[in-house]
């Protein structure tokens, strides 16, 4: 299940990855990066010796300052995963890893509509799931509809 | 069944035999210019759904075709996009079960079982042993209800009409057995952090063990109805074939991922609840076409039967829940958890700020990772040919939007 | 049934023609096969299965909308759908009925309180007849069905008993 995080940073240092915090917490085996550096990670990790081969799931969250977004990562040849975590500003910049992981391409839409970044290096970065003009809807500024609000619909 | 683990060992090794490099754009994006050369014929964006009869909900499909054949196909999601996630920020956490229902509405107790797996982490409560088998009980149970819905409307794609009829049917009494356990026919909320909401009702085992002693006849009935069909055989061989390599670059999950040859179950590897008791068989496929997946699904349906007769035979005495405070407030961590839904691995993703309610909370649906491969498998086939490749990934739109 | 109050012993009915063609809108109402969500999987799939067989009462499904009398929307509406729903509702032809199926569809139910769901499909298209539950079992679905039959047959009546008030 956790993978050895000697290894994981070993591979990551290998690949020029710089300031990778590679931990153990009750979520698993995380590895904490630099935006900037989440595409070299990736593909290192894909092609190293770990062989996490599947991106399982992409998710963001807003962490109250940032947008903080997690890259799951499973080997099925070793039965290991590993969570690769980096931080983007608001309304920042999410940089594609579509052509690394082609499972990300529609997590990596939702999640920039949802939480308001601008996806680069995207082949088809439209919105998924709203129409135009709604704002980001998994923001935590962005309240819910209130009880009243419902009421007098 | 051989053993599949052998066959997840040598994946990186039979990368070569994919199709799909990952540097290609996925072939929804690599968009054939259309008009008129002098040779061929206008190509034609065809917009399917978000109503049509076979989409299987409100998926919507642009395909380009040049006369019969796709060219290319892009997905377009949200239609049903309803906030699952962002609602689930303001419910606690006995509560989450509700929205996991409506999510995979077929299967309901997988969500809410991924949801109290979350909450369990979280909480570090250790779950009755009565408990943790009525789970498997009714995720099994659930399972069967979920593929007979899969197999009747895999029918109506492609123009059969009465195996519909019988799985309907056949539903209608595991409905009624899923109704007296948990109260609803669909919409169960009966897996709750730390256990159940209520004991197995008396005299159920017996109705499920007669259920099962039917439906041992009907399974097969069932398969040779449709599958022993020719006209059902010729639609389906070799249509919407997923190489393993395309199968783990889009993540697939579940039945889709085991008709390519790629034996992971998180029944198994990754057991919860009672699966590490009971004994079943992982069924893979080889060629990953359309006609490998319905074989793994039946097979399926034969192995949830087995669970269901040993979780009966196996039922322990004791408590159907465990002691969980009224207001649940874990302490804060991040933890994610998962269960092998009907069509694939259903994780939740949970962040805990020590609050009645969750920080963030994340559904993975595997039917959102099957609709991305729609785009990539669905060229180069008939037009006819694509509801037969939806109907074949068990699409679910609940939880690919959310 | 109810075409004897209008014969009577005799076998001669005099009615008029537009109550002889509710009679009959009555006893065939087909519904559009447009399932959102949930519901579509009680008040379509299991609906014309075998136990509860709508079809008996004339309830029967057809894939275009050009061809239904009824809409059932069986689901949550969102901003998105809201286009498609009303796009749909304007190609059914005159007469045509809509049923709101479960608190969604005539509530905005368990997700009202997102911003992005439509509260109710009442603010999209006019509704007939609103059956609640989360998901209403098909037998609600099948009094939803009688409501709405009624509701058919007595409209001429009322328009005449109107014109009768007026005159």
């Amino acid at each position: 299940m956790l993978p050895d995080a000697t290894a994981v940073s070993h591979i990551l240092t290998a690949a020029g990855v710089s300031n990778a915090v590679v931990a153990t917490e009750t979520l698993g085996v995380v590895c904490r990066l630099e935006a900037a550096s989440v595409l070299r990670a990736l593909e290192a990790l894909r092609d190293g010796e770990l062989d996490f081969r599947v991106l399982l799931d992409f998710l963001g969250a807003d962490t109250g300052e940032e947008i903080e977004v997690t890259y799951h990562l499973r080997s099925l040849t070793r039965d290991e995963e590993l969570f690769i975590k980096a931080t983007v500003a608001y309304d920042g910049e999410l940089r594609s890893v579509w052509n690394i992981y082609a499972s990300a391409l529609m997590p990596e839409r939702e999640t920039a509509e949802l939480l308001g970044l601008s996806l680069v290096g995207h082949p088809n970065p439209k919105r998924l799931l709203t129409t135009d003009g709604v704002e980001p809807l998994l923001r935590k500024s962005v309240p819910i509809r209130t009880v009243e609000e419902v009421r007098n619909r | 069944m051989s053993d599949p683990r052998d066959d997840v060992i040598s994946v990186g090794a039979l990368a070569a035999e994919g199709t799909h490099s990952a540097g290609d754009p996925p072939a929804g994006i690599r968009r054939v210019p259309s008009g008129v050369d002098g040779l061929t014929t206008e190509h034609l964006i065809i917009n399917m759904g978000p109503q049509h009869p076979s989409t299987h909900g409100v998926l919507r499909l642009l395909i380009e075709v040049d006369g019969e054949e796709v060219l290319a196909a892009e997905t377009s999601l949200g239609y049903l996009h309803r906030g699952i996630e962002k609602l689930a920020e303001s419910r606690k956490y006995h509560q989450l079960g509700t929205l996991m229902d409506r999510g995979d509405y077929v299967s309901g107790m997988h969500g809410e079982q991924a949801a109290a797996l979350a909450t369990e982490k979280l909480l570090e409560v250790t779950v009755p042993d009565k408990a943790r088998y009525i789970r498997t009980l009714v995720a099994e149970l659930t399972r069967l209800a979920s593929h007979l819905v899969w197999y009747g409307t895999f029918g109506l794609d492609t123009g059969a009409m009465g195996q519909f009829l019988y799985a309907v049917r056949d539903r209608e009494v595991l409905l009624d057995i899923l109704e007296e356990i948990s109260g609803q026919r669909m919409m169960f909320n009966y897996i709750r952090p730390g256990g159940v909401v209520a004991d197995l009702p008396v005299g159920i085992e017996k109705k499920i063990l007669d259920f099962l002693t039917d439906f041992d006849v009907h399974l097969e009935e069932h398969h040779a109805l449709l599958g022993g069909n020719e006209i059902f055989q010729m639609r389906v061989k070799g249509i919407g074939t997923i190489s393993r390599e395309m199968a783990l670059a889009f993540a697939l999950s579940g039945a889709n991922l085991r008709a390519t040859g790629v034996g992971f179950d998180v029944r198994r590897d990754r057991p919860y609840d009672a699966y590490p008791d009971l004994d079943f068989d992982v069924p893979v496929g080889s060629t990953g076409d359309a006609w490998d997946r319905y074989m793994v699904r039946m097979e399926e349906m034969r192995q949830s039967v087995r669970m269901v007769r040993q979780c009966i035979e196996g039922m322990p005495e004791g408590d159907f829940t465990a002691k969980v405070p009224k207001v649940i407030r874990p302490a804060e961590g991040e933890v994610y958890a998962s269960v092998e839904s009907s069509r694939g691995e259903t994780g939740v993703h949970l962040v805990s700020d020590g609050s009645p309610e969750p920080y963030r909370y994340h559904y993975r649906g595997p039917s959102l990772f099957a609709c991305q491969v729609l785009e990539e498998i669905l060229p180069g086939h008939l037009l006819a040919d694509v509801v037969m490749m939806i109907g074949s990934l068990d699409i679910m739109l609940g939880e690919a939007d959310r | 049934m109810a075409i004897d109050r209008f014969t009577g012993e005799h076998s001669v009915a005099f009615i008029r023609s537009e109550q002889l063609f509710d009679y009959a809108r009555s006893k065939s109402l087909w519904y559009m096969a447009f399932g959102i969500a949930c519901c579509a999987i009680e008040g379509l799939m299991h609906a014309s299965g075998p136990r509860f067989d709508f079809d008996r009462m004339g309830v029967f499904f057809r894939a275009s909308p050009r061809q239904a009398d009824v809409m059932i929307v069986a689901g949550t509406v969102n901003k998105k759908m809201a286009e498609t729903v009303k796009l749909l509702y304007d190609q059914m032809p005159e007469p045509k009925w809509v049923v709101a199926m479960g608190a969604c569809a005539s509530t905005g139910g368990p997700f009202r309180e997102y911003p992005n769901v439509v509260l109710g499909v009442d603010q999209v298209v006019p509704v007939d007849v609103y059956i609640p539950g989360c998901p209403p079992r098909p037998e609600s679905v099948q009094y939803g069905f009688i409501c709405l039959q009624d509701k058919i047959t007595k409209r001429t009546e009322e328009r005449l008993a109107a014109r009768r008030d007026r005159s």
